[in-house]
């Protein structure tokens, strides 16, 4: 049986630790604790230091799926979980624009240390006040065409199906990557 | 209301009674710095955050894997101890001592400092 370690990064309240408890089949191993910080504005409880959800994905696979805590002061967490992972989404909430720049924190972070395939995925885009697909990925750097950048597509962590399709397409890239390499 | 100024004394007082023990933190369970006495060179936000890291996995180690309610969280290192304490709800406590650190007298000034800790905190 083949396992492949996906790994759900992005800024606070992006939606990671609601995308890991979408797909896993087991109960989630989570690391919550009442948030103290500006965190605590937002949503009463903040992962501090990974989630941890299990998918049988076929009968050949099985997906181990880390969500990863959002603020950087626990940034060694998100070195520990990237080392290992296949693949990797980037979770980004549109409705907060403030993140975007946190967004990219991330997004450098984990490209200096992976060379694994990353797709981004934006999150609240229902919410008042979400700024638009194009926007989002201009503001990200993906502005540009000519640029080869990561595919984009729009989740929703509280949606069952939703993060199923996300996940897929995360397994997608790793697959695509692996048959480049070879 | 946290009084910070006695906080930052009663953990003064804890990592200045005993040489072995190099240094000391408190912080919140999401880890955010409440008061630090930390050998030069550490950083105390990432102190803090891997602190509250560190506890949470020990505890949901125990109660995952059925071992109760976790008293510490111990990391033996070939220099030394890096040892983590509850200290009520909102707060923990990391205690960084030297290899040579006789346990039974760290763990009952582990024990004061707690007990001391917890009035603060409850």
């Amino acid at each position: 049986m083949e396992v492949l370690r996906l790994v759900v990064t992005g800024p606070v309240g992006a939606g990671k630790s609601t995308f890991v408890r979408s797909i896993s089949e087991i109960q989630v191993v989570d690391t919550d604790r009442q948030a103290t910080d500006e965190t605590a504005q937002l949503k009463q409880k903040t992962t501090v230091a990974l989630d941890f959800g299990r998918l049988k994905f076929n009968k050949d696979m099985v997906l181990h799926i880390y969500g990863t805590p959002g603020q950087t002061r626990f940034d060694f967490m998100w070195d520990l979980l990237i080392h290992k992972a296949d693949a990797y989404i980037l979770l980004v909430p549109a409705d907060r624009p403030a993140e975007l720049r946190n967004a990219r924190v991330i997004s450098n972070f984990m490209q200096q240390r992976t060379k694994a395939p990353m797709i981004v995925g934006f999150t609240h885009m229902d919410c008042p006040g979400a700024w638009g697909a194009k926007d989002m990925a201009i503001a990200l750097g993906y502005g540009r065409v000519d640029i080869k950048r990561p595919p984009i597509i729009r989740v929703d962590p509280t949606n069952k199906s939703s993060v199923a399709q996300a996940t897929i397409k995360l397994v997608e890239q790793f697959s695509q990557n692996l048959m480049l390499k070879r | 209301m946290i009084n910070s100024e006695k906080l930052g004394h009663i953990l003064q007082n804890f990592v200045a009674g005993l040489s072995e023990i190099q240094g000391a933190a408190i912080v919140t369970p999401d880890g955010l710095s409440l008061s630090s006495a930390l050998p030069p060179g550490m950083d105390e936000e990432r102190v803090a955050a891997m602190s509250a890291a560190m506890l949470s996995l020990g505890e949901r180690i125990g109660s995952e894997l059925s071992r109760g309610s976790i008293e510490r969280v111990l990391i033996e290192g070939e220099q030394g101890y890096s040892i983590l304490m509850d200290c009520g709800q909102d707060a923990l406590l990391l205690v960084l001592a030297h290899k040579s650190a006789k346990q039974g007298i760290l763990q009952l000034e582990i024990k004061r400092i707690v007990a001391e800790l917890k009035l603060i905190f409850n």
